[in-house]
């Protein structure tokens, strides 16, 4: 599983000049949601073990992985959109 | 091929394109490049997707890059992660079996018929390694070029 994001930026630029940036520390947010991250995985091992005992599947742990590494895989993503043709506009998102 | 060249060429000598637009639309057609670069920027405004994209001989490929370069200067530059198609179809392993079953047979229904529950993991990485030598491009009669492929 990699490491989940780090930061986001997103710019947006009009007529070639900058008229928006923001920069999105992503790992100020990650220790945060880290407590919150516990709780669900502590229900979410009691679910898993009740739907053992009553003889489900259990997935719902395997799930909460599932969404971290997806989470962690959007690293590297870079969305660039340039516009001439009617706003002269430039937005560009990229996850690092 | 030649043609796309010639047409390119005929627009930047009308006054049609600039030849910086040009250069972007010439190199897209260039076709499986060894090297590529990302989309040539402005000096004064930074790049999204600077750096190069090398495909190297028998690495598979880690990003899917769809682009799309229009004559009137718009551009669309989409650079995408293979392994978070990787991550989401693992994903679809914990979709409940009813819930499972229900997409199945809806999908069936709009003509496709494709079982979830038969991706397996051996078929994904085939898929992403085939996908090294898939390149579509995709040249509109107005001049605007479309190129998907993965490296």
């Amino acid at each position: 599983m990699k490491c989940p994001p780090l930061w986001v930026s997103v710019r947006i630029e009009e007529h070639e000049r900058k008229r928006f940036r923001l920069w999105l520390p992503l790992f100020f947010l990650w220790p945060l949601l880290a407590v919150l991250l516990l709780l669900t995985l502590v229900c979410t091992l009691l679910a898993d073990l009740f739907a053992l005992f009553s003889g489900s599947r259990p997935t719902y742990t395997r799930l909460i992985f599932g969404v971290l590494g997806l989470v962690g895989e959007t690293r590297g993503t870079e969305v660039f959109i340039q516009d001439k043709t009617h706003s002269y506009r430039t937005v560009a998102v990229t996850v690092r | 091929m030649g043609d796309d060249r010639t047409r390119i060429l005929e627009l930047l000598a009308a006054g049609k394109i600039t030849a910086e637009e040009a250069a972007r639309l010439l190199d897209a057609l260039t076709p499986n490049p060894a090297t590529n670069t990302g989309p040539t920027q402005n000096s004064a405004s930074d790049s999204a997707t600077s750096g190069t994209e090398t495909r190297t001989a028998g690495a598979p490929p880690k990003f899917l890059f769809v682009k799309v370069l229009s004559v009137k200067g718009d551009n669309v530059n989409v650079k995408i992660p293979l392994s978070l198609v990787r991550a989401g179809l693992k994903l679809t392993s914990l979709i409940p079996k009813p819930a499972a079953d229900q997409i199945n047979k809806t999908m069936a229904e709009k003509g496709m018929s494709f079982d979830l529950n038969n991706i397996k993991p051996e078929d994904l990485e085939e898929l992403i390694e085939s996908m090294r030598e898939m390149e579509i491009n995709v040249d509109a009669q107005s001049g605007d070029t479309v190129r998907v492929y993965a490296a």
